[in-house]
């Protein structure tokens, strides 16, 4: 939740934030039009992928997608008009962690002067005024927020807040999206089965090194030369995942890789940290995956 | 001289008196000399011969030799010379004829190396040997006989330097003085340089002990010709002064360090001398170690860098003896780490973790990295114990590169290496179909039919199997195997085919890895400059190694024969289609089939040097597809090859070469292997790649079994293997590789893969090796060198077999009040680990206190605490444990609580009366039924681990053993991700007491267990009744120190591994050690065995909290 307030940083309020412009996704598969569907037809939805692997900007993209061609998930009137007069659909993005209890999405209870006054949390602000709350990582957080995980992704639609004593049904427009890795899931850590069978399930996985080629060049600008080479990194060592590796380097990496690339930074130098370092910090599998970026660039 | 003779006459009338063959003698010297002689002088001489045989009884025949040597003499000596010669000669015969006729003998041979004066002193020396004994008689007449051969190696000094030292031994051994001056002799003459260093070291030697002499001298003789030349004065003088110090033999130390010198290049050696000059003044104990050392380091690394390696092992030598001797012998890591520094020699163990992760990277499979030399030895094909190679799952590598003076540039050639090997993988060399079309070629294949080659020698003596094993065959037949079918010259068609294809995949490793590039380039020149152009090639020959540099890239001053200059424009355009971006192994098919068209047509003749043409490729621009009337061409002449039948022409040829007909056409020989690309056998691989896949549990169904007959048969002929014919025995025993290899069912004399046998390495080996399957080598820690003995251990591990379920049931049922207790206990460590958390700055909900407080504070003008909320802290459990059993031998000790006294518990301290001790105490406890410790550690097991089924925690149960540092059992009752089922249980009832207890790698391996699980609380408990002991771990007592200074080091390192490490032990003389080995970490000392089931539950308890 951003809280952060400076002079030249805009601060919106979450239901208020929506896409304005169209974020850069390359399809892989027939993912978006499935994704239109459930939104119509309000069946939550599960990315399932490794990190790094673009299921926040599917989400992001997505947002932005529906709002273009949706009107009936217009939010309140007068925050909804950019330059081009587009209207995106609001996303509320949670990033979920370990402590993260049901208040923090619900809302709670603050102290005021005099007594206490209510605000909501980024599930109540998506559910009262539509749209896409999009629980990142949902695994991680504490078990009790599936009480009100499943009222909103089953028929009813509901959020019960407990604290306050009401039920809230559901905007119109609201649409509930989890993510979570199945790679590095342990046995405590897994989606409870009551729980995954409540959404549809789209697969993400690394895009064919031609797709992500052309995601790294224009994500990070670099010619398509570089972008390639860059893909066929990414390629390899995801071929190291399991054998040394925790996980496969991920597109953003490459991207970030890339921009350090195209701001001078040489090759060789800027795969190291953008990807070798950030992935691991076994030595040895550092080397190997070095040896393997010392190949492909000069 | 007695009465000179007035006449000759005279002089024979007297030598009558003696056996005729004085006589005889004297009339021929006489006729011989009296010519050029004055009658005096011949008197004179003649005399001489009378008195000498007038000496003794026996002195006739030095009489005799004197008059048979004496004409010779006489050419170099004058008259005078010559009588004062024999007058020596007399008063030698005076006191041995044996040894005067010794000294005739050598006659003109000694005195012509000798002047006046030595001639005395020479005659002296002997007549000095001779002491009145029969044996120093012996002695002196070697010495004359000798004399020759030595006066042409020594100085006349020399020899005197020589007699001299031989007379001192003789004072003691008579014996051994005479087998001295005979290897002496035999010595001497052949290194004449270093006689002087030899001598010194032989008086050095007999001065502090006689005895010695003759096993230096010995010693030496063997030595001194490994040395090269100009090093061996400066050996001996290092000989000298191991002799003059106190320590160990000459003769072993000539032996051990001839042997070391003789391992190392002529221009090392004054390295490993001077170290050991250094080394023998500093601390002469290590010398024999160095030798061994020694040239494994000056092998490895070049001169200035030995040099600092060895200044280091001085230093430490100096600051810590125990640390210095550790690294001298190679037997510390640092030692190790710095050579490994220093060295510009790429090891393949080194590297071959990293190694492997590239190459799974780049292949996308799960590549092994090994040794060229294992899969040599696995006896399937592939012979060379150096080239690499792959075999489909397995990239081999050699063992040792040394090629270039930088390790970067050696390392560079690995990696250049590796992926050209993994690019047979990536780009798929193996993945070839014989109906996949090409990509730049229009396809001939399928216009081709394979021709079964025809069957040899088993089909024809089974005629009527043969229809049905041609059915089973034709289901396994590969679709490599398929394609080279298509050639009557398959051994022709298999080089090009890797030309072509080792060609393709290094344009397309060169285009897919810029970086490598330029390392690869610089392989490839290499290669290319030192490919020799090799003399008398024939036309077909000369052909291929134009593809071959062609495919290096070479592109200018290629060698072709000059008038089949149409021939290789046309080879060239084909190569550079294969080579082309995007091709597949499809397009190296193709490839082959035009290539193998086109030599069909030239004969294999050899080609004269005018009749050689220098081609430049100057890559002239070519259509990207062929054209149809290219491929027509080749269509035909292929058809036109194929006709001839293999057979035949074989026979044809040899006809031809026998009778002589046509000596031009030679035999196809094939090219020199490329050394960075190794062999490469496509149909080897893609037979073994389906010999492994009918393994597979669902492929069996659709792949027909293959028996061994059959494989057998269709390996006759294939010509990858021709090379390796020669070493393995029959194709029978081929196949057998074959199928193991392939992980197939094998006939019953082959042994299982698995671990072997017990092996018993010497303690004073090595470092070790994990080569099998669950195998794992840890370093140990030498206290007194304050350094790790690297990769000393190897920890087995192995699952403990199943046995009754009974042994479980019967301890829960006899413990049932006690387990009762402990579930109880371990049932509340459940609930306490939730905690309402008050007073925080945030949490679930208010918490009233703490907000009514901060509302009065308000009111009454205090700043109130802003932690108002209360947070339910949910202390997850996440612990994972291991338990250590000691299975030592120790643990079959009987406990009979009653009358067993204190002292009675220590076993005597030498390991072979501990033993005997034991099995008396076992068969003692078998039969008097009582429990023994192991039994108790057993039953404390089970009770634990019914209780911690009640908890989420993840723990292990292992029990160690062994016997020596390359046999750490390790054995798994239950791992730390297996559930606790009954096979678990089951396994409980085969712990058993087996050998002892080397503590430090079963606990190094333990650790390594936790650090794979992943928990917040990780234990190690180690359960044993003593100290740790094993062989070269702690013997005789003394030893002791070194075992428990390792545990307590695994046990540190464990700790620095965020485990909490506890001992528990029920020795209960454990106090004296425990205290060492865990300083600062927990431990307990039992005082009573039988409160052990209820004490482990609790401890488990406290330690996991």
């Amino acid at each position: 939740m951003s809280t952060v307030k400076t002079a030249d940083v805009k601060e919106i309020r979450l239901e208020e934030y929506v896409i304005r412009t169209e974020p850069y996704y390359l399809p892989q598969g027939d993912e978006i039009s499935l994704f239109e569907v459930a939104y119509h037809e309000k069946l939550p939805v599960l990315l399932k992928g490794p990190t790094g692997v673009g299921k926040t900007r599917f989400v992001e993209y997505m947002s932005w997608r529906l709002g273009k061609t949706l009107t009936t998930a217009k939010p309140k009137e007068k925050a909804d008009r950019d330059n081009d007069g587009h209207v995106g659909i609001p996303l509320l993005t949670v990033a979920c962690h370990e402590d993260m209890t049901a208040s923090d999405l619900v809302g709670r209870y603050l102290i005021e002067e005099e007594g206490t006054r209510w605000i909501d949390g980024p599930l109540t602000r998506a559910v009262r005024y539509g749209g896409i709350c999009y629980l990142d990582e949902v695994v991680e957080a504490r078990k009790d927020t599936t009480v009100l995980i499943h009222p909103l992704t089953d028929h009813r639609r509901i959020l019960a807040m407990e604290k306050r004593g009401t039920i809230m049904e559901a905007h119109e427009g609201f649409l509930m999206v989890i993510s979570y890795n199945p790679g590095y899931q342990t046995a405590l850590k897994d989606l409870k089965q009551s729980t995954r069978q409540r959404f549809i399930a789209l697969e993400f996985d690394f895009p064919p090194k031609e797709i992500e080629a052309k995601v790294v060049a224009h994500e990070s600008g670099v010619d398509s030369e570089t972008a390639w080479q860059l893909a066929k990194l990414g390629e390899k060592v995801r071929n190291l995942r399991e054998h040394g590796l925790q996980e496969g380097a991920s597109t953003r990496l490459l991207i970030y890789a890339g921009k350090l690339i195209l701001r001078g930074v040489s090759p060789r130098r800027a795969c190291k940290v953008a990807i070798v370092d950030a992935l691991t910090d076994d030595a040895q599998a550092q080397r190997s995956v070095q040896e393997v970026v010392t190949s492909i660039f000069e | 001289m007695g009465v000179v003779f007035p006449s000759i006459p005279a002089i024979e009338q007297e030598l009558q008196r003696f056996p005729a063959a004085v006589t005889e003698e004297f009339q021929r010297a006489r006729q011989r000399l009296e010519p050029g002689m004055t009658t005096d002088d011949l008197l004179a001489w003649g005399s001489m011969g009378v008195s000498l045989a007038q000496q003794t009884i026996r002195s006739w025949e030095v009489a005799a030799e004197y008059y048979r040597v004496s004409s010779s003499v006489l050419d170099d000596l004058p008259m005078d010379r010559f009588l004062s010669w024999a007058q020596h000669g007399e008063t030698l015969c005076n006191q041995s004829p044996p040894v005067a006729l010794a000294y005739f003998r050598v006659g003109r041979d000694a005195t012509s190396m000798l002047t006046t004066e030595q001639l005395g002193a020479w005659a002296q020396m002997g007549l000095g040997l001779y002491k009145g004994t029969w044996k120093s008689s012996i002695m002196a007449a070697r010495f004359f006989e000798t004399s020759p051969a030595m006066l042409q190696a020594l100085s006349f000094a020399q020899v005197g330097r020589l007699v001299g030292l031989l007379d001192t031994v003789t004072q003691q051994s008579s014996d051994l003085a005479l087998d001295c001056l005979s290897l002496a002799a035999e010595t001497l003459p052949r290194v004449p340089e270093s006689s002087e260093a030899l001598l010194n070291l032989l008086a050095a030697v007999s001065a502090k002990s006689w005895r010695d002499t003759k096993g230096s001298l010995e010693g030496a003789s063997k030595a001194l010709p490994k040395v090269s030349r100009e090093h061996r004065a400066r050996f001996l003088s290092l000989a000298e002064k191991v002799a003059a110090s106190d320590h160990g033999s000459v003769a072993a130390f000539m032996q051990e360090a001839s042997q070391a010198l003789s391992q190392i290049p002529p221009e090392a050696q004054p390295a490993l001398l001077s170290m050991s000059e250094v080394i023998l003044a500093k601390r002469p104990t290590l010398l024999t170690d160095f030798f061994r050392s020694g040239p494994m380091v000056l092998s490895r690394l070049r001169d200035g860098q030995a040099e600092t390696w060895f200044v280091e092992g001085l230093k430490l030598l100096e600051e810590n003896p125990d640390a210095g001797v550790a690294f001298f012998k190679l037997e510390s890591s640092r030692s190790e780490e710095l050579m490994e520094s220093l060295s510009s020699t790429v090891e393949l163990p080194r590297i071959k973790d990293l190694l492997r992760m590239y190459c799974r990277a780049l292949a996308g499979t799960t590549v092994e990295i090994a040794s060229s030399k294992d899969l040599a030895q696995k006896g399937i094909g592939w012979v060379d114990e150096t080239e690499p190679t792959t075999e489909g799952k397995t990239v081999f590598l050699p063992p040792i590169v040394d090629r270039h003076q930088q390790k970067d540039e050696n390392f560079e050639w690995y990696k250049v290496v590796s992926t050209h090997q993994v690019a047979h993988l990536e780009f798929e060399s193996f993945g070839f179909l014989y109906d996949e079309p090409s990509v730049s070629f229009r396809d001939l294949r399928p216009k081709l039919t394979p021709k079964r080659r025809k069957k040899m020698g088993l089909a024809a003596n089974q005629p009527q199997e043969a229809a049905q094993d041609g059915q089973a065959e034709q289901e396994w037949l590969t679709d490599a195997q398929k394609f080279f079918d298509l050639f009557p010259e398959r051994r022709i068609a298999l080089d090009i085919f890797t030309v072509l294809e080792d060609g393709r995949l290094d344009t397309r490793v060169k285009r897919e890895y810029a970086g490598l590039r330029k390392a690869y380039g610089r392989v490839q020149q290499d290669t290319i400059a030192l490919r020799p152009l090799e003399e008398g090639q024939a036309a077909q020959e000369m052909l291929i190694e134009f593809l071959l540099r062609l495919s290096l890239g070479q592109r200018m001053k290629l060698i072709i024969p000059a008038k089949y200059e149409a021939e290789a424009r046309k080879m060239a355009r084909v190569a550079r289609r294969v080579f082309k971006m995007g091709t597949q192994v499809e397009d190296t098919a193709e490839g082959t089939l035009r290539v193998y068209a086109i030599l069909a047509q030239i004969p294999n003749e050899r080609v004269p040097q005018d009749e050689q043409a220098e081609y430049d490729d100057n890559a002239e621009q070519d259509s990207d597809q062929e054209s149809e009337g290219e491929s027509q061409e080749f269509l035909e002449q292929l058809m036109a090859s194929q006709d001839q039948e293999p057979g035949e022409e074989q026979e044809k040829e040899q006809q031809e070469s026998q009778e002589g007909q046509s000596p031009d056409q030679q035999p196809y020989s094939s090219p020199k292997d490329v050394d960075y690309r190794g062999s490469f056998k496509p149909e080897l691989v893609q037979l073994l790649n389906k010999l492994r896949e009918g393994q597979q549990p669902q492929g069996e169904q659709q792949t027909q079994q293959i028996d061994r007959t059959q494989l057998q048969e269709m390996l006759q002929n294939n010509v990858e293997l021709e090379a390796a014919k020669g070493d393995i025995k029959s194709s029978a025993l081929f196949a057998n590789n074959l199928m193991r290899e392939a992980g197939m069912s094998q006939s019953p004399n082959m042994p299982a893969m698995g671990q072997g046998p017990f092996v018993h390495t010497d303690d004073e080996g090595g470092p070790l090796e994990a080569r099998e399957p669950n195998t794992f080598v840890y370093d140990e820690w030498d206290f007194r060198a304050g350094d790790y003995k690297p990769r000393w251990c190897l920890v087995r591990e192995k699952v403990v077999p199943e046995g009754e379920s009974t042994f479980w049931r019967q301890t829960i049922a006899a413990y049932g009040p006690l387990l009762g207790q402990i579930r109880r206990q371990f049932e509340m460590m459940v609930p306490e680990s939730f905690r309402r958390m008050k007073r925080q700055p945030d949490g679930d909900d208010f918490d009233l206190d703490a907000t009514l407080e901060a509302m009065i504070d308000k009111r009454s003008g205090v700043t109130p605490s802003d932690k108002v909320y209360w947070r339910r802290n949910k202390i997850q459990r996440d612990v994972a444990v291991a338990l250590l059993l000691d299975m030592s031998a120790s643990t079959a000790e009987a406990i009979d609580e009653s009358t067993r006294g204190q002292d009675d518990w220590d076993g005597p301290n030498d390991p072979a009366e501990y033993m005997a001790w034991l099995r008396a105490r076992r068969g003692e406890g078998a039969r008097r039924q009582h429990k023994r410790i192991i039994d108790i550690e057993k039953e404390s097991t089970v009770l634990l681990m019914q209780a911690l089924s009640l908890l989420d925690d993840k723990f292990g149960i292992y029990g160690f053993s062994g016997y020596g540092r390359e046999n750490v059992e390790f054995s798994v009752i239950k791992d730390m991700n297996e559930p606790l089922t009954e096979t678990v249980r089951r396994r409980m009832d085969r712990i058993t007491p087996m050998h002892a207890t080397r503590m430090g790698p079963a606990i190094r391996h333990a650790t390594r267990k936790l650090e794979l699980t992943d928990a917040k609380t990780k234990v190690l408990l180690l359960l044993s009744d003593g100290r740790p002991q094993d062989r070269g771990y702690s013997r005789e007592g003394v030893e002791k120190e070194y075992a428990v200074h390792d545990t307590k080091r695994a046990l540190t390192e464990a700790r620095s591994k965020a485990i909490t490490p506890f001992c528990l032990t029920v020795d209960k003389a454990g106090h004296d050690y425990l205290k060492t080995m865990c300083q600062d970490m927990g431990y307990e000392v039992l005082a009573d065995i039988w409160t052990l089931p209820e004490r482990l539950p609790y401890l488990y308890r406290r330690l996991t909290v």
